[in-house]
C-alpha cells in the first residue's frame, strides 16, 4: 500500500506510471470501497493538490476545464453556466453540497458510470478530454472513451488532465436534465442532455442528444440530422420516440426497462425544449430539474 | 369542558433543550463513540440466505486465528427461547436459519478487520428449505411452516395461532351480513403497503464490559428496562447484576425498541474477558434488527346508503410477521381498529393476520401498522365517497366520530377534537379553492391510542439548591424527557436550567417503558410531577418553619418560597437547600398510575391484547396537496396541513418538531420508501442509495395545528402522547390526492413514480 501526494502533473503520472491510481475527490472510489463494490486500490497518487488541474479556460476556441475542478465550481462558473449550460444542469445534480464540493468533473468521467451526470451533456457538447502518461499526451473524443459501465480505451497509466470543450455555434443552446426520485442525494434513473442550433427564424439547424442510463453507457441518439428545419415542438417530440427506440435498459430495484424506456423519452423531449429556449435567447434557471420541476416541481 | 382551539401558526416559544449544545457542538458522546481499555471489535456471522437447514458449523479456524479471542455459537450460549409474546426465538440459530439477517454465529477480535476475517473463516453449509415469502400463500393450508413446531413455543394466553398465523385478531360489532344488506351500494378495495424502515441516522451500537460477575452495557437502544429484560432472561441473569446505559441516542424511530444483541455482546465479552464493542453498518441495520414496518394485503368493503350514512365495514388484512415474533403480536389488533378506523360504523367485521414469513421480523415502527391502515383505509374511504358522490372532505365531517359517538370497537369517547381537525387541515391547505390541472389536495384522518403504562422518577435538590431528575425514561430525540425539567421547575418554583438530568440508566433510576408508545411525557411525566411535588412539600414545610407562616400559605416562585399575600416575606429556596443538607434530605420519588381502559360494549374481540380500547385517543387529519407529473408518474408534495388533537400541548416547539419530522417521514413512505425482496427473500435496496429516505431539499411548507382539548386520563395537564400520531394520515392524504389527479388510487405502498405512472397507465396492480 502506498500513497502519494503529487504536486505537479509530472509527479502523479509518473506514479501511474508505476502502478499508481488517481484519486481526487474520492467520491467514487472511496464510497465504493466503504460499500464493497471494489477494494481501494494498493497504490494511490493524490492528484486533487494539482494546480494545474485545477483551471477553467476561456479559450479561443472553446473552454478548457481541468479534470481537478469540483462540480461546486463548474454549477457555479458564469462562463458555463451561460454558454455551456448542460454541464452546469448537470454539475448542480450531482450528490449532496459536500459531494459536488470534493468531487471532480475528471474523476466523474474516468469512472465512467453509465448513470453520471455530466456525461450526457459533456457528449452532445462535443467535448474531448486529453490524457496523460509518461508516453505522452493524446486527445480523445468522449464518444470514444467510454467502452463499457466502469470501462475506458484509456491505458491505466493514462491521467485524465483536461477537458475541452468546443466554442458553441451562435443561436445554440444545451441542457441536461434526469428522472429522480429526490432532490438531493440522487442518481439518475434516467437522464437526456441536448444540444440544439436554431436559425434566426427559430427552425432547428442540428441538435445532439445523449441518453444516460439506458445503456452500458452514455450513448448519442442516432438519426438526429433528419431533425433540420423542423420547428421545435416537432423536433422535441421526434427525440423523444427516437430515444426511448434505442436506449437498450436494464430492469433493477430502481426501475423497470420498460419506465426506463419511456422516461428516457420524457426526459429527451424536455431536454431538446429546454436546450431550444436557450438557444432562442430565454433564461432557464439552472439546474434545469428545478426550473421545470422533474422529481421536483416548484 | 373547556375546548380550546389554538392555531399555532408563529414561531412556537423558545425551548432550549437540555442535551442541545452537546448535540449540536459535538461535545456529545454516542455508543459508537466509546472506547474502553482493550476494547475487542465484535461482528456477526448472517445467514444470508433466506430459510435453509444448517447441515454443518465449524468455527475451528476462525477461533485459531492470531487475533480473535471468542467466537459464539449457539453451543455456547444458555439454551433459551425468548420473545415478548411468542417464545419463538433463540439468540443465535440453532439447527434452521428462518431470515437473511438471522446470527449464526458471532466474533470478537482485537480490531474489526479482523473479526471480519474470522467471521468469513467460520464454515457453514446449508441445506435449502423451501422460501415463504408471500403473506397470503403462507396462509394456505399447502404452506410449508416457517416454525413446525410452533405448538411447542411458549406464548402469551390471549394469542390466537395456527401454523404461520402467528397472531390473529378480530372486531365484531353489530351484523356485519345486515349491514351490507341494507346498503345501497358496496364498495370493496384492495391495496397492499409494501414493508419500510425506521432508519435512524446512528446505526446500532453496543458495548459490553464485565467487572466480576456484573455486566455494565451501553447500548442504542429506545427501551433500557427492555434491553436489560432481554440480556437476563437469555444470559440468565438477575436484574441486579446487568446494568444498561444509554449515551445519546441517534435516533430511533422504534427502530431501536425491544432487543436487540446486548446479550450477543455480553456473552462475548464474558468469554473474551476483554469490553468488546459492536458497531453496525448501514447494510447491518437494514438487514438484521427484529424492527421493520410490516407489509400489509388489505381487502376492505364497506356498505353506504345514498345519503353517505356507513352501515357496514368489512376487511380482511394479512400482514407480513417475518420470521420471528417480536413485539408484532399485538399489531392484529391495532391494524385491525386502524382498518376499522375512526369512524361511527353501527356493524363492523374485521378479521387480520399475522404471517410468518422468511423475511426479516416486524417490529413497532413509529406508529406500528397504523400508516399502512390508514392509508388503505383512507384511499377506500374516498372511493365510498366518489361512489355517492361526496365530497370526501363532507364526508369524513358525516362520519368521523365525534364527542360522545360510538366508535367501530364500541367504545364511547370524551371530549375529542376530530371534527376540529378535520376542519382545521382542510381550511389550512386552501381546500375548496381551484387549482391548477396538475395539483390537488387529498385529505385523510388518523387516530392513535396513548399508552397509560407504569413509569418511575427521583428528584433531589442538594445542599447549594442545585435539583437533578433521575429518571428511567429514555430520550430518543423527541424532546419529551428535555420537557421534563419544565414540569419539575414549575412544580418547585425553580427554573428548567437548575436541573440536570440523571437518565438512560437502569442501575440508578426505577424503571420506565423507554422512549416507544409516545409515551414518555404522558407517563414519566405524571412521574416527575408527583416527585416533585413530594420535594415541594418538604420545602415548603422547611420554609413555614423558617418564616414562621402555616405550611398551606406557602407559595414556591421564582427561587424562593414565600407567605401567599406578603411577597416580602420570603427565603430562597438555596438557602432552605441548604438547611435541608444539615437534616431531612430534600428527595422526591414518584410513580405514575396507568389510567383504566375505556370500556367497551356491544363488540367483541379475539385474539384481545388491549388495542381495542383507546386510552386518551389522540386524532388527526392531513390534508396534502400535490403536483403529478402525469408523464413520469413522478409526484411532489408542496405543501402539507396537519391538524392534532393531542389534548394540551406542553411543549409547543417538541410539538411542532414532532409534526414536521412525522410528516416528512410519512412523505417517504408515501412516496418513496419501501423494501423490496428477491426470491429467496432477502432485500434487494437494504443501502440509502437505493432505499429513499427524503431529504431536507424535499420538505414542503408544513402547517401545523393543534386542537388543545383538556382529557381526564391522560398525561400530565391533560396532554396526550404526539410522537407516533402525525406519521397515520400523510400518505394517505397523498394517496388521495394522487387518486384525484389520475381518476382512480394507486393500489400499492409507497405509490412510487413508476407504480403511479402504470397507474396513469391504466394498470392498477
Amino acid at each position: 500500500m502506498s500513497f502519494v501526494i503529487a504536486t505537479t502533473i509530472a509527479e502523479a503520472v509518473a506514479a501511474m506510471a508505476s502502478g499508481a491510481r488517481p484519486i481526487a475527490g474520492g467520491t467514487d472510489l472511496v464510497v465504493g470501497a466503504r460499500h464493497g463494490k471494489a477494494a481501494l486500490p494498493q497504490h494511490l497518487v493524490a492528484i486533487d493538490r494539482i494546480e494545474a488541474l485545477l483551471v477553467v479556460h476561456d479559450t479561443a476556441d472553446g473552454v478548457t476545464i481541468g479534470s481537478g475542478v469540483s462540480h461546486s465550481v463548474l454549477e457555479s462558473h458564469p462562463l458555463l453556466a451561460s454558454a455551456y449550460s448542460g454541464l452546469a444542469d448537470a454539475s448542480a445534480l450531482v450528490g449532496s453540497p459536500s459531494t459536488r464540493n470534493l468531487g471532480t468533473i475528471g474523476g466523474n468521467i474516468m469512472n465512467a458510470s453509465p448513470a453520471m451526470d455530466t456525461g450526457a451533456p459533456l457528449l452532445v457538447l462535443g467535448a474531448q478530454v486529453e490524457l496523460q502518461s509518461m508516453r505522452g499526451s493524446r486527445r480523445v473524443p468522449l464518444s470514444e472513451l467510454w467502452t463499457g459501465p466502469g470501462r475506458t480505451s484509456a491505458a491505466p497509466d493514462e491521467l485524465c488532465v483536461m477537458v475541452h470543450i468546443p466554442t458553441p455555434l451562435v443561436r445554440s443552446g444545451s441542457a441536461y436534465l434526469r428522472l429522480e426520485y429526490r432532490r438531493a442525494m440522487e442518481i439518475a434513473v434516467v437522464g437526456a442532455a441536448a444540444c440544439v442550433v436554431l436559425d434566426e427564424d427559430g427552425f432547428v439547424v442540428s441538435a445532439s442528444v445523449a441518453l444516460t442510463a439506458v445503456a452500458p453507457t452514455i450513448i448519442m441518439v442516432d438519426g438526429l440530422h433528419s431533425l433540420a428545419g423542423a420547428n421545435v415542438p416537432e423536433a422535441a417530440v421526434r427525440v423523444g420516440v427516437l430515444a426511448a427506440g434505442q436506449a437498450t435498459p436494464i430492469s433493477d430495484v430502481r426501475a423497470s426497462a420498460q419506465y426506463r424506456r419511456h422516461t428516457v423519452g420524457v426526459m429527451a423531449r424536455r431536454a431538446v425544449e429546454a436546450a431550444a429556449r436557450r438557444a432562442a435567447g430565454d433564461i432557464v434557471a439552472i439546474p434545469l430539474n428545478r426550473a421545470i420541476g422533474i422529481g421536483a416541481a416548484s | 369542558m373547556t375546548a380550546t382551539t389554538t392555531a399555532i401558526t408563529t414561531s412556537p416559544p423558545r425551548f432550549v433543550r437540555a442535551d442541545g449544545p452537546d448535540k449540536v457542538t459535538g461535545s456529545g458522546r454516542y455508543t459508537a463513540d466509546l472506547s474502553l481499555t482493550g476494547v475487542l471489535a465484535a461482528k456477526f456471522r448472517y445467514a444470508n440466505i433466506g430459510h435453509a437447514r444448517i447441515v454443518r458449523l465449524d468455527v475451528t479456524a476462525a477461533r485459531a486465528m492470531p487475533g480473535v479471542f471468542a467466537v459464539l455459537t449457539a453451543d455456547d450460549v444458555p439454551d433459551v427461547r425468548f420473545g415478548p409474546f411468542v417464545q419463538d426465538r433463540t439468540l443465535f440459530a440453532r439447527d434452521v436459519v428462518r431470515f437473511e439477517g438471522e446470527i449464526v454465529a458471532a466474533v470478537a477480535a482485537v480490531n474489526a478487520v479482523v473479526a471480519q476475517r474470522a467471521v468469513d473463516a467460520i464454515v457453514v453449509e446449508y441445506e435449502p428449505l423451501p422460501v415463504i415469502n408471500d403473506i397470503e400463500a403462507a396462509l394456505s393450508v399447502e404452506s410449508a411452516l416457517v416454525h413446525p413446531d410452533w405448538q411447542s413455543y411458549g406464548a402469551a394466553d390471549a394469542l390466537v395461532r395456527d401454523r404461520n398465523d402467528a397472531s390473529f385478531a378480530s372486531i365484531t360489532k353489530g351484523d356485519v351480513g345486515a349491514g351490507m344488506a341494507a346498503a345501497d351500494h358496496i364498495i370493496e378495495s384492495r391495496y397492499v403497503a409494501d414493508g419500510c424502515h425506521a432508519v435512524p441516522i446512528e446505526p446500532r451500537a453496543v458495548v459490553a464490559q464485565w467487572e466480576g460477575n456484573k455486566v455494565t452495557i451501553w447500548t442504542t437502544t429506545q427501551v433500557p428496562f427492555d434491553a436489560r429484560a432481554g440480556v437476563c432472561e437469555t444470559l440468565q441473569l438477575p436484574t441486579n447484576r446487568v446494568r444498561i446505559i444509554v449515551p445519546h441516542l441517534g435516533g430511533g424511530f422504534g427502530g431501536k425498541c425491544g432487543f436487540h444483541y446486548e446479550a450477543h455482546i455480553a456473552a462475548l465479552a464474558r468469554v473474551a474477558k476483554r469490553p468488546v464493542r459492536l458497531v453496525f453498518t448501514r447494510r447491518e441495520e437494514f438487514i438484521a434488527p427484529d424492527r421493520r414496518r410490516e407489509s400489509i394485503v388489505f381487502n376492505i368493503e364497506t356498505g353506504v346508503l345514498d345519503d353517505g350514512t356507513i352501515t357496514a365495514r368489512r376487511a380482511w388484512l394479512a400482514m407480513d410477521n417475518g420470521a420471528y415474533t417480536a413485539d408484532a403480536a399485538f399489531f392484529s389488533q391495532l391494524a385491525a381498529m386502524h382498518t376499522a378506523g375512526p369512524y361511527r360504523i353501527p356493524n363492523v367485521q374485521v378479521e387480520a393476520h399475522l404471517v410468518y414469513t422468511n423475511h426479516q421480523p416486524s417490529g413497532s415502527v413509529r406508529a406500528p401498522t397504523a400508516p399502512q391502515a390508514c392509508w388503505a383505509l383512507e384511499s377506500h374511504t374516498d372511493e365510498v365517497a366518489a361512489a355517492v358522490g361526496i365530497d370526501p372532505v363532507e364526508f369524513r365531517r358525516r362520519n368521523a366520530v365525534d364527542t360522545g359517538a360510538v366508535g367501530p370497537s364500541g367504545q364511547t369517547y370524551g371530549e375529542i377534537g376530530l371534527q376540529q381537525c378535520i376542519d382545521l387541515a382542510a381550511g389550512g391547505a386552501g381546500y375548496g379553492q381551484p387549482l391548477p390541472d396538475d395539483e390537488a389536495i387529498g385529505v385523510a384522518i388518523g387516530w392513535w391510542p396513548s399508552f397509560s403504562v407504569p413509569s418511575g422518577a427521583y428528584i433531589k435538590i442538594d445542599g447549594d439548591g442545585a435539583g437533578q431528575i433521575i429518571t428511567g425514561a429514555q430520550e430518543c430525540g423527541t424532546g419529551s424527557v428535555m420537557t421534563l425539567r419544565d414540569l419539575a421547575a414549575d412544580e418547585l418554583g425553580m427554573k428548567p436550567e437548575d436541573f440536570e438530568l440523571v437518565y438512560q440508566d437502569t442501575a440508578v433510576a426505577p424503571y420506565d417503558m423507554g422512549a416507544t408508545g409516545s409515551q414518555t411525557l404522558l407517563n414519566n411525566g405524571r412521574a416527575v410531577i408527583a416527585a416533585a411535588g413530594q420535594v415541594a412539600e418538604q420545602l415548603k414545610k422547611l420554609a413555614a418553619d423558617h418564616l414562621e407562616a402555616a405550611e398551606a400559605d406557602i407559595v414556591l416562585a421564582d427561587g424562593h418560597a414565600y407567605v401567599a399575600g406578603t411577597p416580602a416575606t420570603t427565603v430562597s429556596l438555596v438557602e432552605l437547600a441548604g438547611i435541608a443538607a444539615g437534616g431531612q434530605l430534600l428527595i422526591g420519588h414518584g410513580s405514575s398510575t396507568p389510567a383504566e381502559a375505556p370500556p367497551l360494549a356491544g363488540s367483541s374481540c379475539v385474539g384481545d391484547l388491549g388495542m381495542a380500547a383507546f386510552v386518551a385517543p389522540q386524532f388527526s387529519c392531513h390534508a396534502v396537496r400535490v403536483k403529478l407529473d402525469r408523464d413520469t408518474g413522478v409526484a411532489r408534495v408542496l405543501h402539507v396541513s396537519a391538524a392534532h388533537d393531542s389534548g394540551i400541548i406542553i411543549n409547543p416547539i417538541g410539538a411542532h418538531g414532532q409534526v414536521e419530522g412525522a410528516v416528512m417521514m410519512g412523505i417517504g413512505q408515501a412516496l418513496s420508501e419501501g423494501t423490496t425482496y428477491d426470491d429467496q427473500a432477502r432485500q434487494r435496496n437494504a443501502a440509502l442509495l437505493e432505499y429513499k429516505l427524503q431529504t431536507c431539499a424535499d420538505a414542503p411548507p408544513i402547517l401545523v395545528q393543534f386542537v388543545e382539548i383538556f382529557t381526564p386520563d391522560a398525561g400530565p395537564r391533560g396532554a396526550k402522547g404526539l410522537a407516533e400520531a402525525p406519521n397515520i394520515a400523510t400518505a394517505a392524504a397523498i394517496s388521495n390526492a394522487l387518486a384525484k389527479l389520475i381518476g382512480r388510487p394507486v393500489r400499492q405502498l409507497p405509490m412510487t413514480a413508476e407504480r403511479v405512472w402504470n397507474t396513469i397507465q391504466g394498470d392498477a396492480s
